[in-house]
């Protein structure tokens, strides 16, 4: 038994046991401790990991080995599984009554996506994707109502996008005659053209479902938001993300951007890599501008994701090492940040109820801490320095400019431009303006809640500061994939023609608060005063005056931007909503209304040229 | 050489002080057009020592206090990555886009800071605060991408370098020119000065503001002009040699705004976007194309 079977086997345990402990009220610790042993485990995996078992099924072996880019997920899932759990521990559990089931959950995830993250060769890729699949369902259904329907959506969405897999694993088995990675990278310069293209087409579409990329974004938001508590910060950090693993592993590992450039999309300028990276620019926009209309946090965090899910792929398609390896650090970032802030929106939940952002407001009074986890969260998720959300950016804009792609910078732009008009609504309609009164009696989070919404701030700031210690992961994971990773330094990255060093930029937004700070006490001292006493116009204000301006927050933008929707685009939009009504009907017709002797014709006459064919 | 300790005392110090004179300039010349005689030369140094001496000083908690410090300290940041005569700072350890991200720092700064304050119209002048930012970030992000793009580079002492035998400014005029628009918008002076409008929504952010806290916002005004200058100046006017030069070519730079800012009214939220898409974005990204063509 080799290391990696030690892990996998700890994964299973820890879902053994908390199907059979998780409903006792020690079982969130129990968990927890777990997954810090399964942490440890992963620390000491020796790089490439094998696993001792492996069998054979119709001629192709399945056999699993973690490379350092599984081992950089797998990293990731298993520190935001303890997160997850140890939140979960402590008080509050007393708000969740299936506590077993949510233990159970978030335990096979980890062990289906460990599985996933091991695999060897295509047909493990795939055995371990639909694993994932099934099990993310299982974490998204667990708290009925609204989950339950939106869960069901996303179902459909990845069984098609798992579908779309399998095409290209029994593609691959055609065309090559094997299913090993190493035989698949010799075939591929091989490959002509339109089969090349198709494996691309069907692996970006199944995995890219997964990621939720326009077009496929639609179902995900909802799934992921009315997952219970912490259970949302697990699965925004990492779940998604499986696609981007998928995803690096055979565009760029397998099919390799020499190959991809190489495909020319027809009557266009673009190549396989070009439109990818539009798609990914696109995702990054289309749900940005969505979340900046959600009113409720969860939501717009959710849309959020799948906005920065575009960053990540953008980052893989710059065709730079330096764009690869901003794509693949921002995996690790944005799950730090993501983390956060659904942790700070659970801890805004467990005292008030409500994630209504109409509905809240001023808890920074009396939520102090889980202020400052979602400010550092936004900031990182807004991508502005000292974070390491800029950090990940920074790299992208870079690896697009020196493509000369300036027209993907502008889009990246407005996609963060997007973000950071997103997230000062939720930190504003949260915990900044008015106090309403029934949240007077509101108190900060207990201490099992506070420590790993804590954890995620300092990492976001400790990471944004010193991307090096990131970077140290990063760098074997894209030499895994066969990319070289860029010359870096512990502050940030050297390159020819212009430099990031996080630490000095860090150090001087320190000197800039410090001297800020002296100039501040330089003045005469100051009183604080409650709100309201405020500038009201003249009017008094009190208690049942409601003074905080929360709804519809940016209504110069939306003015701006309404007018766009109108014309062509109604029209393109009704005229796709009715070819899918009509495929639907279609399909329906098919298995609900034509009568049986209809298909058993339909089966005779293949069969009987399939004979006559062989 | 002096060291970099030295440089990052003296940095903002100057930035400061240039600032000063710009703002004390743009108050003389409305004065001036307005056929009053305008304050002394001292009154944008008397009006801070009033601000920060003044008895009530009204604080409305610990974010309002930090994000004071954070508007300080953002606009401090930039100027320490913003090459001047002789004096290179930080700009080895972060280039044009860490700059233009530092811009940011200070308005994040300033809207949480009103968010703490808790008054609808400083909320709302925020939210026209960040619109508006929409709408000129976009122009100014194609003028970084065709400026990295046609010098190669992002670092600003390389561009400065480049720049040696010909100014950006001819080789570009368009992305100098949206840029120039772009840089009026970001001063926020009519007609883009939507999130203060007085009349409307009693000043927007500063309407909790006095005090310190009023003379923290005027500090930043300070920064902001002369940061604006001074950018236009590094990437298209080829910096300076000599703080004479430089100076002059800053001065020139932020008179434009500030004298046109005269002739206007104020446009609604949507129109800013609108006109800020239209010419210096049309602008931008013909003068981009011009680049990629080459």
């Amino acid at each position: 038994m080799t290391l990696l079977d030690g892990l996998l086997l700890l994964s299973l345990i820890t879902a053994v046991a908390m199907a059979w402990l998780g409903a006792r009220a020690w079982a969130g610790w129990l968990g927890a401790g777990l997954y810090a042993g399964q942490l440890a485990l992963l620390a000491g995996l020796p790089m490439p990991a094998s696993s001792a078992v492996s069998f054979a099924v119709l001629g192709h072996t399945l056999h699993w080995q973690m490379g350092a880019l599984g081992w950089f997920f797998a990293l990731i899932l298993v520190a935001a599984a303890l997160l997850a759990t140890w939140y979960a521990a402590g008080a509050w559990r007393r708000t969740y009554p299936r506590r077993r089931l949510l233990h159970v959950t978030v335990a096979l995830n980890v062990l289906a996506m460990l599985i996933l993250l091991a695999s060897g060769d295509l047909l493990s890729l795939f055995v371990g994707w639909e694993l994932a699949t099934w099990s993310g369902y299982l974490i998204l259904t667990q708290a009925g109502g609204p989950a339950e329907r939106a869960s069901l959506r996303y179902l459909v969405y990845t069984l098609a996008g798992g579908m779309a897999v399998f095409a290209g694993v029994v593609l691959v088995d055609v065309q090559v005659g094997s299913l090993q990675l190493a035989d698949l990278r010799a075939a591929v310069p091989e490959l002509s053209a339109g089969s090349l293209w198709l494996l691309v087409l069907l692996f970006t579409a199944g995995f890219g479902i997964k990621m939720a990329f326009v077009p496929f974004h639609l179902w995900q938001a909802e799934a992921y938001a009315e997952t219970p508590g912490p259970v949302t910060a697990f699965v925004s950090a990492i779940s998604a993300r499986m696609g981007l693993f998928a995803m690096a592993v055979v565009l760029i590992q397998l099919i390799g951007p020499q190959h991809l450039t190489a495909l020319q999309v027809p009557f266009t300028f673009l190549d396989a890599q070009g439109l990818l990276a539009w798609i990914a620019a696109i995702t990054a926009i289309v749900p940005t501008f969505i979340a900046l209309t959600q009113s409720d946090a969860r939501m717009l965090l959710a849309w959020h994701g799948i906005g920065q899910g575009g960053y990540m792929l953008l980052g893989l398609m710059a065709g730079s090492a330096l764009g690869a390896a901003g794509g693949l650090m921002h995996v690790f970032n944005h799950a730090t940040y993501q983390a956060g802030l659904f942790l700070a929106v659970a801890a805004v939940i467990y005292r008030t109820g409500t994630s209504d952002l109409d509905r809240l407001g001023g808890l920074i009074s009396r939520m102090p801490l889980s202020f400052i986890t979602m400010l550092i969260g936004i900031i990182g998720l807004a991508g502005l320095p000292p974070t390491n959300g800029f950090v990940s950016k920074w790299m992208i804009y870079k690896a697009l400019l020196n493509g000369e792609q300036p027209l993907l910078f502008i889009a990246a732009v407005i996609a963060t431009l997007g973000t950071i008009l997103s997230v000062y609504k939720l930190i504003h309609n949260t915990f900044l303006g008015q106090l309403r009164v029934e949240h007077h009696a509101v108190q900060e989070v207990p201490w099992s809640m506070r420590l790993p919404m804590l954890i995620t701030a300092l990492v976001v700031m400790v990471t944004g500061v010193t991307p090096g210690l990131v970077l140290d992961a990063v760098a074997p994971a894209l030499e895994a994939i066969g990319l070289a990773a860029p010359a870096y330094h512990l502050g940030g990255l050297t390159t020819g023609n212009g430099n990031l060093d996080m630490v000095w930029v860090g150090g001087a937004l320190t000197f800039g608060l410090a001297v800020g700070l002296a100039v501040f006490l330089l003045g005469s001292p100051s009183q604080r005063t409650h709100q309201w006493d405020n500038y009201a116009g003249g009017h008094f204000l009190s208690a049942d005056i409601r003074f905080h301006y929360s709804h519809d927050f940016y209504p110069g933008l939306m003015r701006a931007l309404a007018p766009a929707y109108r014309g062509s685009v109604r029209w393109l939009e009704a005229g796709l909503v009715t070819l899918v009504e009509l495929a639907a009907s279609a399909f329906q017709g098919l298995y609900r209304a034509a009568p049986l002797p209809a298909y058993l014709v339909v089966g005779v006459v293949l069969l009987l040229w399939w004979i006559q064919a062989s | 050489m002096m060291t970099v300790a030295v440089q990052m005392l003296l940095m903002p110090l100057v930035a400061f002080l240039v600032g000063l004179v710009l703002v004390l300039f743009m108050r003389r010349l409305r004065a001036r057009i307005e056929r009053r005689v305008g304050p002394p030369l001292l009154q944008p140094v008397y009006d801070i020592v009033k601000l920060y001496g003044k008895r009530s000083q009204i604080s409305h908690g610990p974010m309002h206090e930090i994000s004071i410090m954070m508007v300080v300290g953002g606009v401090i940041a930039v100027v320490l990555f913003l090459p001047v005569p002789g004096m290179q700072g930080l700009a080895a350890h972060g280039d044009l886009i860490t700059l233009v991200y530092l811009l940011m720092v200070p308005s994040l700064g300033l809207a949480l800071g009103v968010g703490q304050c808790a008054n609808p119209n400083g909320s709302i002048g925020i939210s026209r605060a960040l619109t508006a930012m929409v709408g000129y970030d976009i122009p100014l992000m194609l003028v970084v991408a065709g400026v990295a793009i046609a010098y190669g580079t992002t670092s600003l002492p390389q561009i400065l370098a480049m720049q040696g035998g010909t100014w950006g400014v001819f080789q570009m005029p368009l992305l100098a020119l949206a840029m120039l628009i772009a840089t009026y918008g970001m001063l926020a002076k009519e007609p883009f000065e939507i999130y203060t409008a007085p009349a409307e929504i009693a000043t927007g952010p500063m309407v909790e503001m006095g005090g310190k806290f009023m003379g923290a916002l005027f500090v930043m005004q300070c920064f902001q002009i002369y940061t604006a200058g001074a950018l236009f100046t590094v990437l298209f006017l080829g910096g300076g040699a000599s703080w004479p030069g430089f100076l002059l070519k800053v001065f020139a730079v932020a008179a434009i705004p500030l004298t046109l800012t005269n002739l206007f009214p104020r446009y609604r939220a949507e129109r800013v976007l609108h006109w800020m898409w239209k010419w210096p974005t049309g602008i931008a990204l013909l003068g981009l194309a011009l680049i990629m063509l080459r």
